[in-house]
């Protein structure tokens, strides 16, 4: 197998950037997972594809919005009505889901390439997202695990709370090293490390 | 230190010392201090020239509210103009220079606008602006030549030109609570709702929570209220579920409890945190909000009330309390209601001495009394200051008996020795907030003022805001409206016991002085030099509703908003009408609150204005000298000219390599649309005119969408890769609006289709690669599958691997070449191309940009977005032969109205210039030659190149009639670029119109 290309280029410098007068506010990082695979049922499939993914991927994803889980190596989040992203370390999981979940439950696509996430992660995460988005991003309005679909202008984001200071940017590769540039630039107030 | 310097009171720390310039000249100051409060106490008086009649002013007020002493701080190149020094904390290096004067604040020739002050009146502009009428200039554009030198003698600050380096940032921020103001209200609110566990946000304008509690001298548990202020921030700041933010004002209310707020990060700091803004905009989503916003003292207008050293009597006092500078060594009192003695009394104490208090009332209380007796002074009852004197600040004040019936100044007049006049004139909640949030303010017969409307959003008020006139009311009601606001019931238990005067709370209804001879001018707005003459005169000239008022005479239209002046004007207007001030009645605030920064609202978006987005290879494209082009956020390769190229030659280049040999174009940035679901086929035969249920699995088809309204909306071709599986593509920049439609038509009007949609565009990266030679170079590389004729028809589709990267090749043309487009794992992306272009070695192989991908197609006669922009019928195109007569799709309903299937319609054919010069994209064809004035249009060029293999420059275009007019002579008319030529109307199909190359 070839080796997948980070989008991010030029814009992803390794090392400590901003603001150096205390100990770096995040860390970002692109996590390169295996597989991104998105989920779609049908109205009242909505089990059966849930089932699916657990017994393919082990996680037991609740049928809530917004709700999902973490699990070392894996995550799994409804993003909308009838829709689950699973992002697993593992490569090839779509087809597998595919084979699991059969046309009649639902539709599976393979988005690996299409998505990049950018983890951002440390004490200062919820201030450095927020500048970047309209989202009440404190742990008891947006617990771990859980997450949500916005935007930051025209970009269109996952964002999964992967920790209790970590959160995961799931955005088109196409926008990437866009949106890892404005990362950058509002992480500068605090300090940050690329990791 | 200077003799108005306090030795001892105030929040300055006068261990060290800042240094600042003001108007060129070095001044020092301490930490805490304002421009305002340091200058004060260096003895400087006058600030600033006014607006139009460049009268000398200084400060009137200690806050937000200043009308006058507004200034320019320059950083650099940058000038960050009309900033009250009130408000400007000084900092080390910290360069302020006065404005509205020439060439200097002391001597402004501008002043001479004073005696001509009957010219300058009310709507000065609207009189002015219009003529001559008569004389030799009537009708010339005199006034437009004389406007330039009267705006440039009106007005504030000025602004640079420079860009702006300063950065700005936006925060979003959510809460339970927002209280806005930390005065004594604000602060028990606050207290009481994080004790409740609830995440609570505290702004507060100034650098130091504590409001009023900073200067009042009151005592609050038993501690200086400051103290207690200071006490309970601190306390405040420690809890993890509250916010307090300083420096920080909240300027708009906005529907959904969203708040605005701007805090100045950086405007006090010599130098800039690295990575923190300027200023940062807030916008806070608030379940519940707390105004506590306090209130704004009123000036007494009578004549002479601008001149320097006339101020507030709560900003007198709060210059001693809080910043330990007094504003005048023997000052005098001038007010219509207690609060003025409290003032009196720290003035007193802090070392001024009292020179009278000048009271409007006959009958004060005896906790006014009392204060007056502390203060020392003459107590002159029942009179008023109906005049000042001095040149560039105040020598003296007159002082005459006040008719209570008529409310003018008259008998004999007695002159006080004085350097400050502090006055008062009661005291208006600052309601503004509540305002935008809510309907009309309700006026208070008692208080003299306006108070706070019914909610109309999820807000409480609570202090001087919503009328408490003491600190223990402040506390009581400020508390419980943070128990109600955290879902509880207010308390009856005791608050923190309070130790202050007692005082009336009302003050009397005087607002203007009048004197029998009617000289001098008293000022209403002092920001934009309005008059109480000025609000009469737009009285008598029929100007009477107060938005007229305020739009006649701009009453309260200045920086300030009227923060002072509103209701002096009304209760003006109200008296020359025979009304009271609420049948006047008032006008609404809008947002800002107070000035914010147009960067501030841009923030990060400075200069960045949209994401790039990149395909997989663009790096590659950067690396081979790609000239690249915007297509929507996507950036695309345009050319890859070769040194000394011009535009057309690479373009034409390009393109012959492509139809001699072999050339490639990056089209990763066609929209994907996953299209699955046991309905997917289904779907599409509704949302494509033709049909998609009977294409092959492993085929591709062409297909056209409609809108409902029967003009075309897109096109593409949809791949079948399985039975319930399609690929669909479409053109790069209708990607998002096919998606919303397709998404609307399953969520609307189909919900019981099966289909899932799913942007895949970013999932995939695309090479097209074109030529008689492009299949060669494919058999070079792809394994695990043939690409002969026979594996891979015309629109067949099959898979494959380069090199472990797997992939998949649709034989697909848009150059009317035999080609293909090979797809990949968009991370795959560049290995992929640099894969075929190793491959394409032997053969030439290029890679072309979009000027020769638009050169191809348009000789092929393909339609592109140029085409398709949304006015177009498919019978415009030719591509009517698309339109499935056997089953109903989006648009079929409407498509056949009579205006759409007209003949005469604008319709698709070839342009030949028969000149040889170039066509441009947008010129109009027309039917003769007449330059000078060409007839009607019949229709427009849409895509324009040279075209190499006819070398003629061509054209599409949309004109009248289409066909029925191929082989006639027009003529292209182009004023803009004064472009006019003749042309031959030609099919649209100019290179190989059987097809025979890509099907070969």
């Amino acid at each position: 197998m070839v080796e997948r290309e980070s989008p991010l280029g030029t814009a992803y410098k390794p090392g400590r950037h901003g603001n150096v007068a205390d100990a770096a506010g995040v860390t970002l990082s692109e996590t390169r997972p295996g597989s991104i695979v998105e989920i779609v049922a049908w109205p009242g499939t909505e089990k059966a594809a849930l089932a699916a993914i657990k017994s393919v991927t082990g996680l037991a994803l609740p049928d809530k919005p917004r709700a999902g889980v973490v699990k070392s190596g894996k995550a799994g989040l409804g993003f909308a009505p009838r829709r689950w992203l699973v992002i697993d370390d593992k490569e090839g999981l779509a087809a597998e889901l595919k084979s699991a979940i059969g046309i009649e439950t639902g539709a599976v696509n393979d988005l690996s390439h299409g998505r990049t996430v950018i983890r951002v992660a440390g004490p200062r995460a919820e201030w450095v997202l927020s500048k970047l988005f309209a989202v009440d991003f404190s742990v008891d309005a947006f617990p771990v695990s859980n997450g949500c679909s916005t935007s930051h202008h025209e970009i269109f984001a996952q964002i999964q709370r992967t920790g209790r200071n970590q959160f995961d940017v799931i955005v088109f590769r196409s926008f990437a090293r866009a949106f890892f540039t404005t990362l950058c630039h509002a992480a500068e107030e605090t300090g940050y490390d690329v990791a | 230190m200077s003799g108005r310097r306090i030795a001892d009171r105030g929040r300055i720390d006068r261990n060290r010392t800042i240094s600042f310039s003001f108007d060129g000249k070095r001044y020092s100051g301490h930490p805490g201090d304002t421009l305002a409060s340091a200058l004060l106490a260096q003895g400087v008086t006058l600030f600033g020239r006014s607006f139009k009649y460049h009268r000398p002013r200084g400060v009137l007020t200690a806050g937000i509210d200043e009308p006058n002493a507004l200034v320019t701080v320059l950083r650099g190149k940058k000038r960050d103009a009309n900033i009250p020094a009130t408000q400007l904390e000084i900092y080390d290096g910290l360069v302020a220079e006065s404005q509205n004067r020439f060439p200097s604040l002391a001597f402004d020739v501008g002043a001479a606008n004073q005696p001509a002050g009957k010219v300058f009146s009310a709507g000065f502009y609207y009189k002015t602006f219009m003529g001559p009428v008569v004389g030799p200039l009537r009708g010339t554009r005199f006034w437009m030549f004389c406007e330039w030198f009267i705006r440039r003698a009106a007005g504030l600050g000025r602004a640079d030109h420079e860009p702006e380096t300063a950065r700005y940032q936006r925060m979003n921020a959510y809460c339970d609570m927002l209280v806005v103001g930390s005065g004594p209200a604000g602060l028990a609110a606050a207290r009481a709702a994080a004790e409740q566990g609830k995440r609570v946000i505290v702004t507060e304008l100034d650098p130091v929570a504590g409001g009023s509690a900073k200067w009042s001298g009151e005592t609050i548990a038993g501690k200086p209220a400051a103290e207690w202020a200071a006490g309970e921030a601190e306390a405040l700041a420690d809890m993890d579920n509250v916010r307090l933010l300083t420096r920080t004002h909240v300027w708009g209310y906005y529907d959904g409890n969203t708040l605005a707020a701007l805090e100045r990060v950086g405007d006090h700091q010599p130098v800039a945190t690295p990575g923190a803004p300027h200023q940062r905009h807030w916008v806070i989503r608030a379940d519940t909000v707390v105004l506590a916003t306090g209130a704004f003292e009123r000036p007494i207008v009578f004549p002479g009330n601008d001149r320097p050293g006339v101020m507030l009597a709560g900003a007198a006092q709060r210059y001693a309390a809080e910043f330990g500078v007094l504003p005048g060594k023997r000052i005098a009192i001038f007010t219509n209601n207690d609060t003025a003695y409290a003032a009196a009394a720290e003035l007193a104490s802090a070392g001024a001495t009292i020179a009278a208090i000048v009271d409007t009332r006959q009958v004060i209380s005896a906790g006014a009394r009392e204060l007056a007796e502390r203060a020392g002074g003459e107590l002159l009852l029942g009179q008023a200051v109906s005049a000042t004197s001095g040149g560039k600040e105040l020598s003296g004040i007159t002082v005459q008996q006040l008719d209570p019936v008529t409310g003018s100044a008259s008998g004999a007049k007695r002159s006080i020795s004085v350097d400050c006049l502090a006055m008062s004139g009661g005291w208006s909640p600052a309601i503004h907030l509540a305002s935008q949030a809510g309907a009309a303010p309700k006026w208070n017969d008692d208080l003299q003022a306006f108070l706070p409307p019914d909610p109309a959003q999820p807000w409480l008020g609570a202090g001087a805001f919503s009328g408490d006139t003491n600190t223990a009311d402040a506390l009581r009601n400020g508390r419980n409206a943070g128990l109600k606001a955290a879902g509880g019931r207010a308390s009856r238990a005791q608050v923190a016991k309070v130790e202050a005067p007692t005082l009336d709370p009302f003050p009397a209804p005087v607002f203007e002085i009048r004197t029998a001879d009617g000289k001098g001018k008293a000022l209403v707005d002092h920001q934009l030099d309005v008059t109480a003459e000025d609000v009469r005169l737009a009285h008598r000239e029929g100007f009477l509703s107060v938005e007229h008022l305020k739009r006649y005479t701009t009453l309260g239209m200045a920086t300030d908003q009227g923060k002072t002046s509103n209701v002096p004007g009304l209760a003006i207007m109200a008296e020359a009408r025979g009304i009271s001030i609420p049948e006047t009645g008032t006008t609404r605030f809008r947002p800002p609150f107070a000035p914010v920064a147009l960067g501030a609202l841009a923030a990060e978006r400075t200069g960045d204005v949209s994401p790039d987005r990149l395909t997989p290879m663009h790096d590659w494209h950067i690396e081979r000298g790609a000239e690249m082009m915007p297509a929507g956020l996507w950036h695309r390769p345009r050319i890859y000219a070769l040194p000394g190229e011009t535009l057309e030659q690479a373009y034409v280049r390009e393109a012959k390599t492509v139809r001699a040999g072999v050339g490639m174009v990056d089209v990763s940035t066609l929209g994907k649309i996953a299209v699955q679901g046991p309905d997917a086929a289904e779907f599409l035969d509704r949302v494509y005119t033709n049909k998609f249920s009977t294409l092959p699995v492993g085929k591709a088809r062409y297909g056209l969408m409609l809108r409902e309204d029967g003009l075309v909306l897109d096109d593409g071709t949809t791949w079948r890769l399985g039975e319930t599986d399609f690929l669909m593509t479409t053109t790069t920049a209708a990607a998002g609006k096919v998606m919303q439609h397709l998404e609307c038509l399953l969520d609307v009007h189909w919900p019981g289709l099966k289909v899932a949609l799913t942007s895949v565009s970013d999932q995939w990266a695309g090479a097209a690669i074109s030529g008689p030679d492009s299949r060669r170079v494919l058999e070079r590389v792809v394994k695990g599958t043939k690409v002969d004729n026979e594996t891979l028809p015309f629109m067949g589709i099959v898979y494959g691997e380069f090199d472990g990267a797997p992939v998949m090749i649709c034989r697909l043309s848009f150059s009317g070449e035999l080609a293909y487009e090979v797809y990949c794992g968009a991370g795959h992306g560049t290995h992929v191309w640099e894969a075929l272009m190793a491959a394409g070695e032997p053969f030439g192989i290029l890679p072309y940009g979009m000027e020769a991908l638009g050169t191809l197609r348009i000789e092929k006669g393909h339609v592109t977005g140029a085409e398709i922009d949304g006015r177009v019928t498919a019978r415009d195109l030719y591509l009517d032969w698309m339109l499935s007569k056997k089953k109903p799709f989006v648009g079929s309903a409407m498509m056949d109205r009579e205006g759409l299937a007209d003949e005469e319609r604008i319709r698709l054919v070839g342009l030949i210039a028969l000149d040889g010069q170039p066509l441009g994209g947008g010129a109009h064809i027309v039917e003769d030659n007449s330059r000078a004035e060409p007839n009607e249009s019949i229709g427009h060029v849409t895509a324009f190149c040279y075209s190499p293999v006819l070398a003629k420059y061509i054209a599409l275009a949309l004109v009248r009639g289409g066909k029925a007019r191929h082989g006639q002579r027009a003529f292209v008319a182009d004023p803009l670029r004064n472009r006019y030529g003749p042309v031959e109307i030609v099919s649209h199909h100019f290179f190989d119109p059987e097809g025979s190359r890509m099907h070969g």
